[in-house]
């Protein structure tokens, strides 16, 4: 299925995977040069990635289909194969009891049944506004308790970059919400120009984010008064990138952001005065492909 | 009112929809009946402009779509959200202020649990109270008895004749006969994606028969149940 999603996008498979893997090892090597936490950081990205595989639907319908007998191996060797680039780097950087560990929870976690937790309504402060925020909080709010513990460490260690790096993980926890095209009835049913619809779900997204990352913020220009500039030009650039997911989803609207789309998202990371070009111009490629469904 | 005009629709070289010609007067509530296949929900998707098509749909209401209560056949609902937030939801995007959310929820769902852990018939309910709360002038109801139980059955017909005395336009598809006789003012048959024939109120029951006349027919007896 990768392999026909890659297809579809105009990618030979091969390159593909050649790129994803440099630019694994790429985010990974700059992780690790950035922060001294970055080995829990990655410990808790791996878990959340693989964590999605243990999703009580898809859990079931392999039950449908291989048994119960079958299914805990299966889960277990799919769990396995994922954690190998985490546990190989991991190797690499020679945290052998945090690949073991890895390795230990992995395995743990292709055996985690989420059925309990199903019918417990997580609360949420974006009950008003539904429904990225509502939806996306409820799926990873353990990540901004992460992002705020980060900042107190940051604050007690004097470490300025690990505190960037708590706010940044805010925007890019909140970016993640922007990851899916949404059923069409979804946008089909605003009283809104495909301009206003775009406009207002940047209202939205800005005020929410920073709601959640303004504490953090504040925290930083307390504590290192003299990065201010610094923690208010990452907040605005936080912004920016979520701008420009919204304004990407629904360029490819009702498909799934493309890979090219991916890789101009990426580029802008190394390069963010990219987006000054990019977010007008997805804009107007989203206003065109909502016109069907907004009038 | 809604009228349309020359409305086909093609899905490749599949002509779903031929020429339908119909109009949908104020304060008035219409069925619309056909086999699986026959192209009533094309025809709902064509109206609430979801789908391009040929010919036109002329409104007094423009654009349709920002006056339309449309209750899917399978309303489709988000993991992790719940009752209220759905509603709340669709609101918004109507600008409709929620006021008072507790005591219009009158089939008594469990509100401030997520959507999508809720039966088929709790899921179709919500989604009628979401578009009833939206304001709407027209309503596109598709299969609104489908999965429902026999109480909220009874209170969706009274809310359909609400929904006529207050002068708004209806238009249900069915499955079901007597939910459409309890409610409609016309029925329109829909074959193979043309109306082949339309009746009046005072008709239904000579309709019914001769559907189950047309229908059943020998079928039965092929089954040579014993």
């Amino acid at each position: 299925m990768t392999n026909r999603r890659f297809k579809d996008n105009g990618f030979e498979p091969l390159l593909a995977y050649i790129i994803l893997t440099l630019g694994f090892f790429g985010l990974s090597i700059y992780l690790f040069y950035k922060t001294e936490f970055a080995v829990y950081v990655y410990l808790l990205f791996a878990l959340t990635l693989i964590g999605k595989l243990s999703e009580n639907r898809r859990t079931e319908f392999l039950k449908i289909c291989f048994g119960d007998a079958q299914v805990k191996g299966i889960r277990i060797t799919e769990n396995l194969i994922c954690s190998t680039p985490f546990f190989a780097f991991l190797l690499y950087k020679q945290f052998f009891l945090f690949a073991g560990l890895l390795l230990v929870l992995t395995t743990i976690l292709a055996l985690v049944n989420f059925r309990a937790s199903l019918n417990l309504t997580i609360w949420t402060p974006f009950s008003k506004r539904p429904f990225e925020f509502t939806i996306g909080f409820r799926n990873t709010f353990y990540l901004f308790f992460v992002a705020y513990v980060l900042t107190f460490f940051s604050v007690s260690v004097n470490n300025f970059n690990l505190g960037i790096f708590a706010m940044l993980l805010v925007f890019a926890t909140t970016l993640s919400f922007y990851s899916k095209p949404e059923n069409e009835y979804y946008v089909w049913i605003y009283h809104l120009n495909p301009k206003q619809f775009l406009l207002s779900k940047i209202k939205t997204a800005v005020l929410f984010s920073s709601s959640l990352a303004l504490p953090i913020a504040l925290v930083l220009s307390f504590y290192f008064y003299q990065n201010i500039g610094f923690v208010w030009l990452f907040f605005i650039v936080g912004w920016a990138f979520l701008i420009a997911i919204i304004v990407s989803k629904y360029s490819a609207y009702p498909h799934e952001m493309n890979i090219p789309q991916g890789i101009l998202l990426a580029v802008s990371l190394w390069f963010p005065p990219i987006l000054i070009i990019l977010i007008p111009h997805l804009f107007r490629k989203a206003e065109n492909k909502l016109s069907s469904l907004l009038k | 009112m809604i009228a349309i005009r020359n409305l086909s629709k093609k899905y490749g070289t599949n002509e779903v929809l031929k020429n339908i010609n119909i109009e949908f007067d104020k304060g008035k509530v219409y069925g619309i009946v056909g086999e699986n296949g026959a192209g009533k929900t094309t025809l709902f998707r064509c109206i609430a402009d979801l789908e391009n098509y040929e010919g036109e749909i002329i409104s007094n209401l423009n654009p349709i779509k920002n006056h339309l209560g449309l209750l899917l056949t399978e309303p489709f609902f988000f993991q992790k959200i719940t009752g209220k937030e759905y509603i709340q939801l669709i609101c918004n995007a109507r600008k409709m202020e929620l006021t008072d959310i507790e005591n219009k929820n009158i089939f008594d769902l469990p509100l401030n649990q997520y959507a999508s852990t809720y039966s088929t018939g709790m899921k179709k309910k919500l989604a009628l109270t979401a578009i009833l709360l939206q304001g709407n002038d027209f309503f596109i109801l598709d299969e609104p008895f489908n999965g429902v139980d026999i109480q909220s059955n009874i209170i969706i017909t009274a809310i359909i004749h609400q929904l006529k005395a207050l002068e708004k336009t209806v238009i249900i598809s069915s499955h079901i006969f007597s939910t459409l006789s309890d409610t409609c003012d016309e029925i329109h048959l829909l074959d193979k994606g043309s109306f082949i024939r339309s009746v009046q109120k005072t008709d239904f029951q000579a309709l019914e028969t001769e559907m189950k006349q047309t229908t059943i027919g020998n079928r039965i007896d092929k089954l040579g149940l014993k």
